[in-house]
Formats: C-alpha cells, structure tokens, sequence
C-alpha cells in the first residue's frame, strides 16, 4: 500500500519509520495509560507525586497529537484546502505547547506557594495484600518503574523524528528523554519526607512543574516559529536544512539559469518552495521549466510542491540585492 | 546519559543506606512520636459528637474514640493530656503544636484535610442518611512516623472496614 502526506509519496524508508513511529506513539500511550492509574492509586498527599501525576496526563498529549496528525496529512490537496493539511502538524504541536505551558505554571506556583506556606505532607500507611507499610515506599517502588520505560521510547522516537522530519514526534522525544529526572525529582521528595525533610516534597514538585514548563516554553517557540513560515530547518530546529543550498545550486547549475534563490517553508513533513529564477537571455521553454521543477522535487522526498517563478532580479530575501543598492543602481 | 542516571540511583542507595542505619523512616520533622514517649504525655483535644465523643463538664470524654487514643497513650507509655473545645479552635492548637491528635467523630469526608492529616479509617457506621462512612482522626500534619504508629494500631485494634 502506498501512504502519501498530501500528494507526497512516501519512500521506502520513511514508509517504514513512519509505521514503527506509530507503534512507538501507540505503546507509549500504553505504557501512560498504566503509569497514570498506578501513580494515582499511590499519590496520597506528596505534592511531588501529584505535580509528577499531571506530567504523566500531559504526557498523553504529544503521542495524540502525533497520531491524529498522520492521519489528516494524507489526505490530498483540495480546492478549499489547496496547500494540502500538513499544516495539522503545527496545529497539535502548538495545542500541545500551549497545554504544557499553562499546567507547567499553574503547577510552579501551587508547588512555590506550599513551600512559602511550609506546608507538611502527611503520608501515612498503606495495606496491601494483608501487609501494612508506610504508604511512601509504594510511591517510590512505582516512580522506580517508569524511570527506565520512557528513555527507550524517547531514544526510539527520536532518531524516528530525524527519518520522518516531523517536529511533535521530536518534541515528544525530547520530553521522554527528560522524564527520568521527573520520577527520580519525586522518589528524592518522598524520601525527603521520610526522613524528616518536609519542604523536600515541595522543593521536588518545584523542581518537576519547572520543568514541565520548560518543556513548554521550548514548544511554544518551535510551534510559534513553523507557523510564521520560518526558514525551513533541520528537524531538531539546530540549522538551515541543508535541501535549501542544494535546491539553490541545482537551479543556479542549469545552462539557462543566470541566477537563483528559493523561499522554502517547512509545512511539518514536506517543504514548499518557490524559487525565483532569473533566465539568462530570453525566457525558457516550458518543457526545460517543467524538467527543471522535477529536478528539483527528486532531490529530496520532503522537497514537494516546488514553484519556480521567473523574475528580473532575486527578491532581497533570497539573496538578490538590497533595495537601496538597487535604486543606485538605477540611478 | 547512562551514567548520569547511574549517578541518581547511586545517590538514591545511599540515602536508602543512610535512613537503615541512622534515621527511622518515616520520622517526624517536630519529633511528636518521641516526644510522648520522653514526656509520657499525649496531647489530645476532644469536640462533643455523640456516639463517637462524650463530653460533659469537668470529667475527661469518654466514647468509643477516647477508649481508644486511651490504649494507645498507654502503649506508648504515656497519659492523656484531655482539651475540650470547638473543631476549629482544635485544628488551629494543632496547628500550632499544641495538640498531638484531634478526635470528634470525624470521617473521611472531613473539610479539614488541608489542615490537618486524617488517619486511615479505624470504623465503618451508618451515616445520618444511612450510606455508610468512615470514621478517623486528625493528627498534625507531616508528623508521618507518629501517624504510622497511630495507624498501626488503629488497623489492630479498631474494627477496620
């Protein structure tokens, strides 16, 4: 069966990270769905436990939105939709970011404000199984459990996210990667408790919601910057994707070509370009134009919908010169 | 990343290691648990709520709960240190320190869990409209290994639902 994104078919490669992508997201939310109901039977009164409880829900989120996106991006290019919906991508990442960011601060300043109150968790015991225990070495032997889980999934995700070129997938990763110190901050503040230390548990829920509204912050920039139409990047948001220079050297490469810059814009997964070209004497054929487009959209899968425009002089921001030289010029 | 976590569960065995041979584990921040023992005094203040809490002018409450915070002071080796008075004004000495445990036929669904750490229920009865309810007590907040041993003999002792 052939998935496309959009009219994007996909390659073999991508078809197969897409499918383990999917799996991945699937088992995570598995592996979520056990972590929330266990930590909730165990929370009690530790604040650490119910600030690391909400990171667990909020965790949901970004394998949800994964899963949805995938499906609306097939769908084709329709007269009201005629970009394609790849944009869904950016909706979900942005819902997501926003999410995390609002409970990130609600939770900062719930756990900011027990530590100024100097209140003292209360943790008493548990009865399991006929056996009675201090209720807190339930808490840790759960939060020792899902230490491990969401490492190996964040690790898988991520080299996933480099494949597929999809920014939820990566920002999913990125926040698995962290979780481990979510489920140590708490274990530390329970034992806090235990040994005597009540602003531990405080100090620990302050420690996990500061990082969940890290993790919001860092989101809501990536989502913010995709959605006003940035330089098309690498999938982690470090650099230029390097298709740009390629695209570019292509276009300036061709026997016809005089000069030639591209605006590329990452629609989440398959980039737009429209590269402005500037033909050496008199207008090319429409068969070399339409040779050049294909060239083009073969250098890279995620290269898809590529408009070539024919102009006088590159425009400023695609490396053509700048308006007050241009007027000299002229002058 | 493997050594960092390598780092964590190093430092987590080592707290582990610390609270087996110096600290008990849980322990109280203000030492209540220590304290009655040392002093042979439990600090309980007591609000009129029939069955649970008889109260009457002069004599020390009796009930089903002062029985109880009763043998649990004299296992700890200690007496019963009695205060009559409203809830709120209760909660707030316990609050303050003054009290240990506060008793009135308190279930729960009690309101002053922000204020106070509720034990696990030592009795289950029926309820003014007949639904069952679970009956506890309230000690003071963070005092975990006071609560522990309060519980443990709530649970032994009380007909636990």
């Amino acid at each position: 069966m052939s998935v496309a994104f959009g009219r994007a078919e996909l390659p073999p490669e991508q078809l197969d990270a897409l499918r383990r992508a999917r799996r991945v997201e699937w088992w995570s939310i598995a592996f979520l769905a056990v972590t929330i109901v266990a930590v909730f039977a165990v929370m009690g009164n530790s604040q650490a436990m119910r600030t690391a409880w909400a990171e667990d829900l909020l965790s949901l989120a970004p394998p949800i939105a994964f899963l949805i996106a995938v499906r609306i991006v097939r769908k084709p290019p329709t007269e009201k939709y005629p970009y394609g919906l790849h944009r869904s991508v950016g909706v979900g990442h942005l819902v997501a970011a926003v999410a995390l960011l609002g409970m990130g601060a609600f939770l900062v300043i719930d756990a900011a404000s027990g530590l100024f109150r100097a209140e003292h968790p209360p943790i008493g015991t548990m009865s399991l199984f006929g056996a009675t225990f201090w209720a807190g070495w339930a808490m840790v032997a759960v939060m020792a459990l899902t230490i491990a889980p969401p490492i190996l999934f964040g690790r898988a995700k991520m080299r996933l996210a480099e494949t597929l070129h999809d920014k939820v997938l990566y920002a999913d990763a990125d926040m698995n990667k962290a979780d481990w110190m979510t489920a140590t901050g708490s274990i530390v503040g329970v034992l806090g408790i235990g040994v005597g230390l009540w602003w531990a548990d405080a100090a620990a829920a302050l420690f996990i919601s500061g990082s969940i509204l890290w993790d919001g912050v860092k989101n809501l920039r990536s989502a913010i910057t995709d959605l006003m139409d940035t330089r098309a990047t690498t999938f982690d948001g470090s650099e230029p994707h390097p298709v740009i220079e390629r695209l570019e050297g292509l276009l300036r490469g061709l026997p016809w070509v005089a000069e030639a810059g591209a605006r590329v814009r990452d629609e989440g997964h398959v980039f737009h370009a429209e590269a402005f070209v500037v033909p050496r004497r008199r207008p090319p054929s429409l068969r070399r134009l339409r040779a050049a487009r294909e060239a083009c959209e073969a250098l890279d899968w995620k290269l898809h919908d590529v408009t070539i425009v024919l102009v006088d002089e590159l425009p400023e921001e695609v490396g053509g010169r700048s308006g007050e030289e241009q007027s000299e010029a002229r002058g | 990343m493997l050594r960092r976590i390598g780092v964590v569960l190093l430092g987590l065995l080592a707290t582990l290691a610390l609270a087996a041979c110096g600290l008990t584990v849980p322990s109280d921040p203000e030492g209540t648990l220590d304290r009655v023992r040392d002093d042979g005094v439990l600090r309980v203040g007591a609000t009129h709520a029939p069955p649970w809490v008889v109260t009457s002018d002069g004599d020390e409450p009796t009930g089903d709960e002062p029985a109880l915070v009763e043998e649990f002071a004299a296992r700890q080796g200690a007496v019963v240190e009695w205060r009559i008075g409203g809830e709120e004004s209760l909660v707030a000495a316990l609050e303050r320190g003054e009290l240990d445990l506060v008793i009135g036929g308190f279930t729960d669904a009690t309101p002053w869990t922000d204020r106070a750490a509720t034990t696990v229920p030592y009795t289950e009865a029926p309820g003014p409209d007949g639904a069952p309810q679970k009956h506890v007590m309230l000690a003071r907040m963070g005092e975990n290994r006071f609560l522990v041993e309060l519980e443990e003999f709530l649970l032994e002792s009380g007909e636990a639902p």
